[in-house]
C-alpha cells in the first residue's frame, strides 16, 4: 500500500512537471495568425456565438429548437439503454431463456412514423429559412467583388473604384455600412476557396469558373474575422480577412478617403537617394523566389525592385522583423501578375534576415545585411 | 482420423509462409485482411497523433504546414480505404461463408486476387509519403488535386484505383456467395443480419466504386496529360469532380457503417438470449438505407452554391428514419432479455450509446442554413469521427472480441478487454465531443494552426489528451491479442452460446469448414438445435453448450 502511495506521489510530480512543460511550450509558441480578429464567433459553447447579420440570425435561430429535439431523443435513447442494461441483467446461475419475442408491427410503425413526422416538419421549417437566407434583393447598397487566390484575397469595390489585396497576417479589410444590403460576389482565379465569416453564420465556396453570390445585412458595428474554409493548398491556414461594419456616414467618409489615397499614391521613387542600396528580386511562380539569398549593406535604406514574372499570381517582398520595432516589414503595394513594384524598406542593422512573400509565405529567402 | 508424419521442422516453416501467400482459403485470406488492415490502422493512428499533437497548442511546434497538409488527408485515406473497408471485408471473408454454411467463398482465387490487389494499392498509397506526400485531403478536390505538383498525388490516385478494383472483385464474390452458396433451408430471410448487411454493402460497392474509379482516372489524366476535365480554363468543371466523388463518397459512408450495424445485430441477440427484434424491419431498413444512400450525395456540397438544395436536404432528413428503426429494434431486442456484458456486448452497447451522437449531430447538418455555418468546420470532423470511431471502430472491436475465439480457439482476456472498453469510451468522448463546440464557434478543419486569441486552446488541448487515451486503448488491445495468443486454445466451439452456423463447427474451423450442417429452419439454426423442443428451453438443453461442462 505504501509503495502504491509513493508511486502515486511520484506520478503527481511527473504530471506537474508535464504541466509546467506544456505551459512553457504555450508561452514559447508565438502564434502570429489572425490574432487581432480571430475567426471565432465568441467562445466555444453548446449554443451559437454572436451572429451579426440579419440572414445569419434567421439561420442561427433554427439551432435551439433542433438542439432541444436532439437532447430529448438523446436522453430518451440513452435512458432506455441504461434502464435495460440495469434492469435486465442475467442473474448468476440463471439458465432459463427469456421470452422469445420476434417483433411487433405496431411498434415498428410507431417508431417509423413518429421520426418521419419530426424530420418532415424540420425539413419544411429549415427550407423556409433557407429561402430567406439565400434571397437576393434587386438593388443592393454596396457590391463587393471578392477574388480568392492562393493564398490571399482581393476585395474590389467596382462602383467606388477601389481595390484591396491582402498582405500580412490579417489579410485585406472589407468595409461595409450597417443595416444596408451588401451584395458579395465570389470569384476564384485558381482553386476552390470558401468565404467564411463565423459571425455571419454562413460560408459560400469560391469556385473557379463560376460566380457565387449572396447578400447580408449587417446589424451591428464592429470588426469580424473571416478565413478561407476550403482547403486550398500550402498556406490555406493563413488566408485571413476582416469585415468592418460602420455607419453610413463613416462608410462614405472611408470611401472618399480611400479614393483620394488611391489617386494620390505617387509612383514609387526609382531610387532611395545616393546612400540607398538597391536589391533586385523576381519570381516566376508561387513556389519560390528566383533568388534564395540576397546581400545588402547595413544601416542604409533599401530599395527593392521586385519583378513579378508570374503570369497568374500576385506577389510581394516582405522582411521578417524588418521594422525597427521588431515587426515584419510588409512590401506594399502587392505586385500583380506581370507587374514591377519598387519598395522602400527601412535601414537594417547587420545580421541575417528572412524575406518572404506575404501572399505566399512558402516563398522565402535569406537576406544577409553586413 | 488417420495421422500423417510431420515433415522436418526447417522446411515446415518455409512452407507455412508459402502456404499463407498462396492460400485461397477464405479464413486465411480473412485473417490476412484483418491483420494487414490493422497495420494500416496503426499508421493512420500515428498520423492522427501527429495531428492532435500539432493542434494541442496554437502555433506551429511539431510539424510544418506542408507536412501537416499531407498528413490529415493520408490519415483519412488510411482509416477509410485501408482500415475500415478492408477490416470489414476481412471479417466478412472469414464469417460470411461460415454463417451461410458454405465451404468457401464462391470464387476462392478471385478472393486471393482481391486481397493482393488491395495490398498493392495500400503500398502505393503509403509510398506517396516518400514522393512529396499528397497535400490534397482525402476528398482530392479539383483543381487543387489536378494542380498539385507532388508525385505523391499520382501514387495516391493509382493506389485508390487499385483498392477500388479490389473492392469490386470482393463485392462480386460476396454477392455470388450469398446468393448461390447458402445452406439448404436458408432462404434470404433466414440469413444472419451480418450477411444481409454485407449483401447490401456489396451492392453499394458495385454501383459506387466504378463511378469514383472513372473520376480518379480523369484526375490522373488531368494531372499528367492536361486533360482539363475539371479545369475551367480548358472548359472543364471542378464541381463535376465533387459530384463524381460524393456519388461514391456518400454510399461509402454506408459501406463503412452497414456491416457495423450487422455486427451489432449479431451480438446483441446472443448476449440478450433473445432473437433480433423485428428481423424483417431490419432487412427493410438496411435495404432502404442502401437505396437512400444514393440520393443524398450533394449534401456534402451545400456550400458550393451549385446544387439544388431542398432535394438533397429532404432525402438527408429522410435517411434518419431507417437508422432510427435500427436503434429502437436493438433496444427492443435487449428489453426483457437476460443480458450479460461480456466485452463484445459492452462494445455493442457503447456503439449504440455513441453512434447516436453521430446520428444526431448529422441531423443538424441536413438543415441547410445551419450547414452553411458548420460545413468544413470541426463540427463535421466531430460528426464523422462519432460515426467512424464510435460507430465503425467500436463495432470492429466488438466483432474482433466476439469472433476471436472462432478464429484462434482462444478468448481474449475479459478483464483487459473491459478496461480497454472504458478507456476507449472515455477517450472517444474526450477527443471528439469538444470538437462540436469548436466547430460551432467557427474553427475550420484542415488547418495546421489557429489563433491563440480565438478561445480554442483549452478545448483543443482536451481533444489531444483524448487522442492519447485512444492510443492507450489500442495498445491495450494489442497486448491482449499478444498475451492471449501465447495461452492455450481452450475457448471451445461455441463460447458465447450463440445462434448462427459459424459456431456449429470447430474453433478454428477446418479447411472447407463443416463436416455436416444442422438443418436451417430460422435465422438462428444453432439456437434451434440447442433448444430443439420449444422456444423456452429446459435447463438441460442449455448445458449442451461446450463451455458449460460435460453433457448431463
Amino acid at each position: 500500500m505504501r509503495v502504491f502511495n509513493a508511486a502515486r506521489a511520484a506520478n503527481r510530480h511527473l504530471s506537474l512537471i508535464g504541466l509546467a512543460l506544456f505551459a512553457t511550450l504555450l508561452l514559447a509558441a508565438c502564434a502570429t495568425r489572425g490574432d487581432d480578429y480571430p475567426t471565432s464567433a465568441g467562445s466555444p459553447a453548446f449554443l451559437p456565438g454572436k451572429v451579426v447579420t440579419q440572414q445569419g440570425r434567421e439561420a442561427a435561430d433554427l439551432y435551439l429548437p433542433i438542439f432541444i429535439i436532439a437532447v430529448v431523443v438523446f436522453v430518451l435513447i440513452e435512458g432506455i439503454l441504461l434502464f435495460v442494461a440495469l434492469r435486465f441483467r442475467r442473474k448468476r446461475g440463471d439458465d432459463t431463456l427469456p421470452g422469445q419475442r420476434h417483433g411487433n408491427n405496431v411498434l415498428e410503425l410507431l417508431w417509423t412514423g413518429i421520426p418521419a413526422v419530426i424530420v418532415g416538419v424540420l425539413f419544411v421549417v429549415s427550407t423556409g429559412v433557407l429561402l430567406k437566407v439565400d434571397a437576393i434583393a434587386p438593388n443592393p447598397a454596396v457590391t463587393v467583388d471578392v477574388t480568392g487566390f492562393q493564398w490571399q484575397w482581393t476585395f474590389d469595390y467596382k462602383d467606388q473604384g477601389l481595390s484591396f489585396t491582402g498582405a500580412g497576417k490579417d489579410g485585406p479589410e472589407m468595409v461595409v455600412p450597417v443595416d444596408e444590403t451588401i451584395h458579395i460576389r465570389l470569384h476564384s482565379v485558381d482553386v476552390i476557396h470558401s468565404f467564411y465569416v463565423p459571425q455571419f453564420f454562413r460560408k459560400l465556396d469560391v469556385v473557379p469558373g463560376r460566380i457565387n453570390e449572396f447578400q447580408v445585412n449587417v446589424e451591428q458595428e464592429g470588426t469580424f474575422g473571416g478565413q478561407c474554409a476550403e482547403f486550398c493548398g500550402l498556406a490555406h491556414a493563413d488566408m485571413y480577412f476582416t469585415v468592418r461594419a460602420v455607419d453610413r456616414a463613416t462608410f462614405d467618409q472611408w470611401v472618399t478617403d480611400e479614393q483620394l489615397k488611391a489617386a494620390a499614391t505617387p509612383q514609387p521613387a526609382p531610387s532611395g537617394g545616393p546612400t540607398a542600396a538597391k536589391l533586385q528580386v523576381s519570381a516566376v511562380n508561387k513556389l519560390a523566389f528566383e533568388q534564395a539569398t540576397l546581400r545588402a549593406p547595413a544601416d542604409v535604406p533599401l530599395t527593392i525592385e521586385f519583378q513579378n514574372l508570374d503570369p497568374v499570381n500576385p506577389h510581394n517582398v516582405s522582411i521578417k522583423a524588418g521594422q525597427p520595432d521588431g515587426k515584419d516589414w510588409i512590401g506594399l503595394p502587392i505586385a500583380k501578375a506581370g507587374q514591377v513594384a519598387v519598395y522602400q524598406a527601412p535601414a537594417l542593422p547587420a545580421g541575417e534576415y528572412g524575406y518572404y512573400c506575404s501572399v505566399h509565405p512558402n516563398m522565402t529567402g535569406t537576406l544577409t545585411v553586413q | 482420423m488417420a495421422s500423417t508424419p510431420l515433415p522436418p521442422a526447417q522446411s515446415y516453416r518455409r512452407a507455412a509462409v508459402y502456404d499463407w501467400i498462396t492460400t485461397v482459403d477464405h479464413k486465411k485470406i480473412g485473417i490476412m485482411y484483418v491483420v494487414s488492415s490493422f497495420v494500416f490502422f496503426l499508421i493512420g493512428g500515428l498520423l492522427a497523433l501527429v495531428i492532435r499533437t500539432e493542434l494541442a497548442a496554437p502555433g506551429l511546434q511539431f510539424v510544418s504546414e506542408a507536412t501537416y497538409n499531407s498528413i490529415f488527408g493520408l490519415h483519412a485515406i488510411n482509416m477509410i480505404f485501408l482500415f475500415v473497408m478492408p477490416m470489414l471485408t476481412g471479417l466478412g471473408n472469414y464469417i460470411v461463408p461460415l454463417q451461410v454454411g458454405a465451404a468457401d467463398m464462391a470464387f476462392p482465387r478471385v478472393n486471393a486476387l482481391s486481397f493482393w490487389v488491395f495490398i498493392t494499392g495500400g503500398l502505393l498509397i503509403e509510398s506517396s509519403f516518400l514522393f512529396g506526400g499528397a497535400p490534397v485531403g482525402w476528398t482530392m478536390y479539383a483543381p487543387l488535386s489536378t494542380q498539385a505538383p507532388e508525385t505523391g498525388v499520382n501514387l495516391l490516385v493509382l493506389g485508390l484505383i487499385m483498392t477500388g478494383i479490389s473492392s469490386i472483385l470482393g463485392a462480386i464474390n460476396f454477392l455470388v456467395t450469398l446468393f448461390r452458396l447458402r445452406a439448404p433451408g436458408m432462404g434470404l430471410l433466414r440469413m444472419p443480419m451480418f450477411c444481409w448487411t454485407q449483401l447490401v454493402t456489396s451492392v453499394l460497392l458495385l454501383f459506387s466504386i466504378p463511378v469514383v474509379t472513372a473520376g480518379l482516372i480523369m484526375i490522373f489524366i488531368d494531372r499528367n496529360y492536361g486533360g482539363g476535365f475539371f479545369e475551367p480554363s480548358l472548359g472543364g468543371n471542378p464541381i463535376l469532380w465533387q459530384h463524381v466523388f460524393w456519388f461514391f463518397g456518400h454510399p461509402e459512408v454506408y459501406i463503412l457503417i452497414l456491416p457495423a450495424f450487422g455486427i451489432v445485430s449479431e451480438i446483441i441477440p446472443v448476449f440478450s438470449r433473445k432473437p433480433l427484434f423485428g428481423y424483417r424491419a431490419f432487412v427493410i431498413a438496411t435495404a432502404s438505407i442502401g437505396a437512400l444512400g444514393f440520393t443524398v450525395w450533394a449534401h456534402h456540397m451545400f456550400t458550393t452554391g451549385a446544387v439544388y438544395l431542398p432535394f438533397f436536404s429532404f432525402f438527408t432528413f429522410l435517411i434518419a428514419v431507417p437508422t432510427g428503426i435500427k436503434f429502437f429494434n436493438w433496444l427492443a431486442t435487449m428489453w426483457g432479455g437476460k443480458l450479460t456484458f461480456d466485452t463484445p456486448m459492452l462494445y455493442a452497447c457503447g456503439f449504440i450509446a455513441l453512434f447516436l451522437i453521430g446520428g444526431l449531430d448529422g441531423a443538424f447538418l441536413a438543415v441547410v442554413p445551419f450547414d452553411f455555418m458548420v460545413q468544413d468546420t470541426y463540427w463535421v470532423v466531430s460528426h464523422i469521427h462519432y460515426v467512424l470511431v464510435a460507430g465503425s471502430l467500436f463495432a470492429i472491436l466488438a466483432a474482433l472480441f466476439y469472433w476471436f475465439p472462432k478464429m484462434s480457439g482462444r478468448k481474449l482476456d475479459e478483464r483487459l478487454g473491459k478496461a480497454q472498453f472504458w478507456l476507449l469510451f472515455v477517450g472517444t468522448n474526450v477527443t471528439f465531443f469538444p470538437q462540436h463546440m469548436l466547430g460551432l464557434d467557427g474553427m475550420i478543419r484542415r488547418i495546421a494552426d489557429y489563433s491563440a486569441n480565438a478561445g480554442w486552446t483549452e478545448l483543443n488541448f482536451t481533444s489531444s489528451v483524448g487522442a492519447f487515451m485512444i492510443a492507450g486503448a489500442v495498445l491495450m488491445f494489442m497486448w491482449n491479442v499478444f498475451a492471449t495468443m501465447r495461452g492455450p486454445a481452450d475457448a471451445g466451439d461455441d463460447p458465447w452460446d450463440a445462434n448462427t452456423l459459424e459456431w456449429a463447427t470447430t474453433s478454428p474451423p477446418p479447411v472447407y469448414n463443416f463436416d455436416h450442417l444442422p438443418p436451417v429452419r430460422s435465422e438462428r439454426p444453432l439456437f434451434d438445435l440447442k433448444h430443439r423442443d420449444d422456444g423456452h428451453a429446459p435447463v438441460a438443453a442449455i448445458s449442451l453448450s461446450v463451455t458449460e461442462g460435460p453433457v448431463q
